[in-house]
């Protein structure tokens, strides 16, 4: 076997599963709007008309034409993925111009603040997560483990509306609304790490908890090392791995928290652009959207599978230690769902 | 019985049964009208005659909240149940095929479950609400849809596990049969983590329900709910914190309550 085809083999599965989310998530969204009652382009019409009684039939079928929401069932499923496969998402309804111009024109204002969220939520999560490893007293410890539901629970649009509330209008220290200056992007994000932190540090404490009880740690500690020394050279990195699988969850939430949080913050993004596709009830758009979604989601998927070993030198083909069961690759969704760990795990199940 | 009289479990019986209380007799706790304000006493702040102040109409927020809880919870229990019965009846029947005839089937079926988890399920909600129209019931079929993934594949997980158990082996060995097996056996051993996984999605649902609302897609004004309750106060976030606050802290409480309730059903014995 050469290394290019070892390479191959262990790519292509990989690649493969990419295109099946992909296609999976039009099919899904296609049933979706195509099973439930309801002519998204009558009603997308009746929405601009404000009437849809009178429907000139010409202008219909132009219009279904245009959507490529004409012909049977079957024809509209094939063309459509046909047009997927060209990176053509479909024409808007309600504007007329194409998905992919209008998701292209939102996308860094949404990338910036989710990025931002991304990166203070999971620095946020990792600093709490250290402090309550290593903090010398037990309340704080269990006080610092309770934080993450608190941070689930709150609704983001409280979280935002509280934010303005104390630094754009009491303190008057940033922009409450709209996208233009640099530092309109602050308030968002922090909106958004809140859940995103929370569910990072669930999924991170219970790594911790697991990296806690490894013969290296007890090693570690026998050797008389400090608990920070412990938590820094060996406790943390073994945690961030399995941590990393996490990225997709957190890419969900952030991607559907933008649709909350462009609202309460009046800027421009593919949250705000669902919102008012829904509004307009622009099926096609928000369709291109939840796709769009799924192909970041599952190249980061991809991503975090291709680099894990990597990152992990235990994971690499050809090394002869056996596989570490704790560090499982990218399933398409990790498994353990942070908030369902605790009822669900089935190695309680088994050892009852 | 013991973790049952823990502080925290206790006080989060006690704000379901608030909820349950304020869903089906919001008179018992808020004998007001909701609909109806006082114009002069527009925009007071909280005081013992308006615990949670009044709003730009001069309706009671507090009266406002309580009778707000039907739409909230019923949409959000709804979207539960529709979850739990699409999601329920799709991982039994693949975890029931699973090594007999549908092995194939149920990699393909559990292939798009794991889709319908991965995609955000307030925008799959969203979609459906573009789609049906707006208001709390198709927000509660477009959430619930959306939850129906992680409810197919619990409770596949648990009919794959039970039905390894020796009581189930020793019943089908005693010639019960399959159905018979599946409703008397494996269904009430798989209920429980099934069970703590519904009080966790109300948790969530109740959170969707009410971002959708926020967002302007709930119900018509002036019908009270949570999430619009929290969008309308949102124009006078300046001056009058509490119309945004403190219907958004009862959504808090409602939700850690919930989520604590999960935990302790989830809770091996």
């Amino acid at each position: 076997m050469t290394r290019a085809g070892t390479a191959l083999r262990l790519v292509a599965p990989k690649v493969l599963q990419f295109a099946f989310v992909v296609w999976a998530t039009y099919t899904v969204t296609f049933l979706l709007v195509r099973v439930l009652p309801g002519d998204p382009v009558l009603a997308a019409l009746a929405v601009q008309s404000g009437d849809a009684t009178t429907v000139d039939p010409e202008q219909l079928a132009a219009l279904r034409e245009q959507a490529g929401l004409d012909g049977s069932l079957l024809e509209q499923y094939l063309s459509q993925l046909g047009a997927l496969l060209t990176g053509d998402l479909g024409t808007s309804l309600a504007t007329g111009r194409t998905v992919v111009d209008m998701i292209a024109g939102v996308v860094p204002g949404s990338l910036a603040v989710a990025g931002l969220a991304l990166v203070i939520g999971v620095l946020t999560s990792v600093v709490l997560a250290f402090l309550a490893s290593i903090a010398p007293w037990r309340w704080l410890r269990d006080l610092l483990v309770q934080l993450p539901p608190l941070g689930v629970a709150v609704p983001a649009f409280v979280t935002g509306l509280i934010l303005i509330s104390v630094f754009s209008f009491s303190l008057g220290l940033l922009p409450a609304s709209g996208s233009r200056s640099g530092d309109s992007v602050i308030l968002p994000a922090i909106t958004l790490a809140f859940p995103v932190g929370a569910i990072f540090f669930q999924v991170f404490i219970t790594a911790i908890r697991e990296a806690e009880a490894s013969g290296y740690v007890f090693t570690a500690e026998a050797k008389g090392l400090g608990r920070a020394a412990v938590f820094g050279r060996h406790v943390l990195r073994n945690a961030l791995l399995p941590s990393v699988t996490s990225i997709g969850l957190l890419i969900g939430y952030l991607a559907g928290g933008t649709a909350v949080v462009e609202t309460v913050f009046s800027r421009e993004g593919i949250g705000r652009l669902v919102v008012s596709a829904v509004l307009a009830r622009d099926v096609s758009v928000i369709q291109g959207v939840i796709i769009v979604v799924a192909v970041v989601y599952a190249l980061a998927a991809l991503l975090v599978d291709l680099s894990y070993p990597l990152i992990d030198p235990r994971l690499r083909p050809g090394k002869a230690a056996p596989k570490p069961a704790a560090a499982s690759t990218f399933s398409i969704v990790p498994e353990a769902d942070a908030l369902t760990s605790a009822t669900t795990d089935p190695k309680n199940g088994a050892a009852k | 019985m013991t973790k049952l009289l823990r502080p925290t479990t206790l006080v989060s019986i006690l704000v379901v049964l608030l909820c349950v209380v304020m869903a089906f007799a919001p008179q018992l706790i808020a004998p007001g009208d909701p609909l109806a304000g006082t114009p002069r006493d527009r925009l007071l702040p909280p005081s013992a005659e308006h615990l949670f102040g009044t709003d730009s109409l001069g309706r009671d927020v507090f009266t406002r909240v309580v009778h707000g809880a039907w739409l909230s919870l019923a949409a959000a229990t709804l979207a539960v149940g529709i979850g739990g019965l699409v999601g329920g009846a799709i991982g039994l029947l693949c975890g029931a095929a699973r090594g007999r005839v549908g092995t194939a089937i149920d990699f393909v079926v559990m292939r798009f479950v794991d889709v319908l988890i991965a995609v955000p399920g307030i925008l799959l909600a969203l979609i459906v609400v573009a789609t049906l129209g707006f208001g709390p019931w198709s927000i509660a079929l477009g959430v619930g849809l959306g939850a129906a993934g992680s409810f197919a594949r619990i409770m596949r997980a648990q009919v794959l596990r039970v039905r390894g158990e020796e009581y189930v082996e020793a019943a089908a060995v005693l010639g019960v049969r399959p159905l018979g097996v599946l409703s008397r056996h494996i269904l009430p051993n798989a209920a429980r983590p099934v069970l703590a996984m519904a009080a966790l999605e109300l948790g969530t649902a109740v959170l969707s329900v009410s971002a959708i609302s926020f967002l302007g897609f709930g119900v018509a004004p002036p019908a009270p709910e949570w999430g619009s309750l929290v969008s309308a106060g949102r124009d006078y976030i300046a001056t009058s914190w509490w119309l945004t606050v403190l219907p958004g802290a009862v959504i808090v409480g409602v939700v850690l309550a919930v989520t604590r309730l999960a935990r302790v059903i989830g809770e091996s014995r």
